[in-house]
């Protein structure tokens, strides 16, 4: 496939201060293993009647998707592809347990509705009348990686521009039943000592990040998406020949990476596949999981921290303390995630 | 030059077949798949009829040749039933001398075996055996299962946009192809009954008590049914380089949104029409080049009348054979896609139009009418198959006879 995608606008609401963009803000600090978004006021993005209905993913998604427009200029994007894990839970779990409580009889429907994966996909169209193409990716690890592909085939096919998002929220009960097949960890950590505790589980968290991406680079453009490959549950040899094969299908070798993000998440039962990053030592790797939590579509965080960190040549050192300094240059950042051990991506973002 | 894609296998489970000669077989016969269910625990068993897959769960594992295994949803059954079938029917054995991809989809992955055991999974006092469910509770869960029952080694996802989920799928698989990006995607989706759906479409006043009566003036909505439909689909040079038989050409699709109301289409079916439309161009046909419609038809009130008001817009006084098939298999979500797309194969292999069953008088808000009669044999070398889901998606797929 040929064709260039360009992220030229985005926004990010996470567990940290994402939402206005401005990499200076403070690191936020959860003691608990549940990091929650820090939510902004939606009250300037959704109409308060419309805000009623609507639970805390649609509002995140929504909000986070109607920012990127904002932030790219465009009212009415070419196309709608969006990843989830999860979808609503809010409205899953709660749509299950009115079907216990009032035993099947006289139900409302909105969750129902709202536990539709493809409806957070359905208010954006439906807010910005946006007709064309529309798509929702539910698998675990690669529901962002296979939005972020479909909208690169769109761009690659001449659709002008695509929204390409991501959205998963966690909740208490949702956070328990993980918690029983060892998603989290046994003792209770602060985020920001989380690689301190490399014991089986990590911590959860959430987030709602959308792109703007189009095929033209252009003075607001943020970077480049050089590159994304999807590997099912590799074995170690596997991903060990496939991470140079990437780089190398890409022109690239290396040591010309600058900055790795991994999803390393303190992990000890996954941890082992992190070491396919033991031959890029000549440049900081910067986990990022710390700030995020884990959860299915990590990476989309990972991809809007290398758009800031590529636009602003910086990476924020309060956000990392583990950097020891800044590199000399920001041109091509690599990605590397997995969920689980299952779904691994190799991202390659470049600086335009 | 973007490839031809073509479709080299199919393979299916649905209330009226255990296969696609089943299947075939009952629509022939004009028989549908409309009953009581007797695998779901709900207040509405001997209320609400749905087109359940005739055997228990158990009886599918053994289908599926997982007999004893743990851990496998209906969902992941039923899909590996229908996988299975649609990999012999092309000729695949082994699926490791070229890389192949699985684009599945799902509305409620496997929800049928999780919504059981929910409360339990969820209570910290409880422990038990039910805690091996807890990773069926997504999407990923049923595709990953039938994935690595049968070596799938290309890419692999899970499409959700509601009823056009395996549509969208077929299109993403074909997308791929076009891209170069893979030879060969097997596509499709997999959808078992559950209380979870059932109270859904109940809640929302969508389910008749009675067969669901697709395009007549006295329907009253969907009636659910179960099931799952893979289609192999193929580059133009690797069929050439395996010398593999063409059942048809998967030549062109659309996918629109309605952007008009979360549940509910607008009434003109703007999102239908433009689906049909830019999945006919894309396939180079007009109007006048399309024999059959397989139509969405899911007998809600809103539905056919949008969808009837589009066939009307844009076939003008021209409107070719069309019929839903929902009356014997009911509407089964995210595998309806996959299962018409089948439908449409066979009526082109066949040249056979399928009855819409349940039609007695013609909707006030149109001047056309489905066919009701079974004809065979029936020239058909363009179908347009259809399929709409909440959220505004529309999705069209254009699938052609293939001649050399």
């Amino acid at each position: 496939m040929k064709g260039k995608c360009y992220i030229q606008g985005m926004a990010a609401i996470t567990p940290q201060h994402t939402f206005e963009g401005d990499l200076s803000q403070p690191l936020v600090v959860t003691h608990g293993n549940m990091l929650s978004c820090v939510e902004p006021d939606y009250r300037s993005f959704i109409a308060p009647n419309s805000l009623r209905r609507m639970t805390r993913v649609l509002k995140m998604g929504l909000a986070a998707s109607l920012k990127c427009l904002q932030d790219s200029g465009i009212a009415v994007p070419g196309a709608i592809v969006t990843g989830t894990g999860k979808g609503s839970l809010q409205d899953t779990e709660r749509f299950i347990k009115e079907i216990r409580d009032y035993e099947e009889k006289a139900l409302n429907p909105t969750p129902f509705i709202q536990s539709t994966y493809n409806a957070v996909n359905g208010l954006i169209a439906l807010q910005q009348k946006c007709t064309q193409y529309n798509n929702t990716f539910v698998h675990r690890g690669f529901s962002f990686e296979h939005a972020l592909l479909d909208s690169m085939l769109l761009l690659h096919e001449g659709t002008r521009d695509v929204l390409a998002g991501a959205f998963d929220e966690i909740t208490p009960e949702h956070f328990f039943i993980k918690g029983r097949i060892g998603h989290w960890k046994k003792e209770v950590i602060s985020n920001d000592a989380l690689y301190e505790h490399v014991s089986p589980g990590t911590i959860s968290g959430e987030g709602a990040i959308f792109f703007l991406l189009a095929p033209a680079a252009t003075a607001q453009s943020y970077a480049q998406i050089g590159g994304l490959e999807m590997l099912y549950k590799p074995s170690p040899g596997k991903l060990k020949t496939a991470l140079p094969q990437f780089l190398q299908k890409n022109g690239l070798q290396v040591t010309d990476i600058d900055l790795v993000l991994t999803g390393a998440n303190a992990d000890s039962n996954h941890a082992h596949y992190y070491e396919v990053l033991n031959d890029l030592t000549h440049c900081p790797q910067l986990p990022f999981k710390h700030l995020s939590g884990d959860y299915e579509t990590a990476g989309a965080f990972a991809l809007w921290l290398a758009g800031q960190m590529l636009k602003q040549q910086q990476i924020p050192s309060q956000w990392f303390p583990m950097l020891q300094q800044q590199p000399a240059r920001l041109r091509n950042i690599l990605i590397y995630n997995h969920f689980f051990g299952e779904q691994h991506t190799f991202m390659l973002v470049q600086a335009v | 030059m973007a490839e031809r894609v073509f479709i080299t296998g199919l393979g299916m489970i649905t209330a009226i077949g255990d296969n696609v000669a089943d299947n075939l077989r009952s629509l022939r016969a004009q028989k549908s798949g409309l009953d009581f269910t007797r695998q779901l625990d709900t207040i509405y068993k001997a209320v609400l009829p749905v087109a359940e897959v005739k055997h228990t769960t158990p009886a599918l594992r053994e289908m599926a040749g997982v007999a004893g295994k743990e851990g496998y949803t209906r969902t992941a059954l039923l899909g590996l039933i229908a996988m299975q079938e649609a990999l012999q029917h092309a000729g695949l054995g082994s699926l490791e001398d070229e890389s192949t991809g699985f684009i599945n989809a799902s509305t409620v992955g496997g929800m049928c075996d999780t919504e059981n055991v929910y409360f339990d999974i969820a209570d910290p006092e409880k422990t038990g055996d039910f805690v091996k469910y807890i990773d069926t509770l997504d999407c990923a869960d049923c595709t990953q299962q039938i994935a690595e029952v049968v070596g799938i080694n290309g890419p692999m996802t899970t499409i959700s946009t509601a009823c056009s989920s395996s549509a969208n799928a077929l299109m993403y698989g074909a997308r791929l192809i076009k891209a170069g990006l893979v030879r060969r995607v097997i596509c499709g989706g997999t959808e078992a009954l559950t209380r979870f759906t059932l109270n859904g479409f109940n809640s929302l006043k969508n389910i008749d008590k009675r067969p669901c009566r697709p395009f007549d003036n006295d329907r009253n909505g969907l009636n659910l049914g179960e099931g799952a439909a893979y289609l192999v689909l193929e580059s133009e040079s690797l069929v050439k380089e395996r010398n593999a038989t063409v059942l048809a050409a998967l030549d062109g699709y659309a996918n629109t949104n309605e952007a008009f109301h979360p549940t509910a289409p607008s009434p003109d079916g703007d999102g239908a029409y433009a689906a049909m439309k830019t999945a006919m161009e894309m396939g180079g046909c007009t109007p006048a080049d399309i024999q059959y419609v397989n139509v969405h038809g899911t007998a809600t009130l809103s539905n056919d009348v949008a969808e009837g008001m589009a066939l009307q817009r844009l076939f003008g006084e021209n409107v070719p054979k069309f019929s839903s098939t929902k009356p014997f298999t009911g509407h089964t979500l995210a595998a309806a896609g996959g299962i018409e797309a089948i439908y449409a194969v066979l009526a082109i292999s066949h040249q056979i139009i399928f009855p819409n069953l349940h039609f007695k008088d013609k909707m006030q808000e149109l001047n056309i009418t489905p066919e009701t009669q079974l004809l065979e044999p029936y020239p058909v070398r363009h179908v347009l198959s259809n399929s709409f889901g909440f959220g505004g998606n529309n999705a069209s797929l254009l699938i052609s006879k293939y001649e050399g």
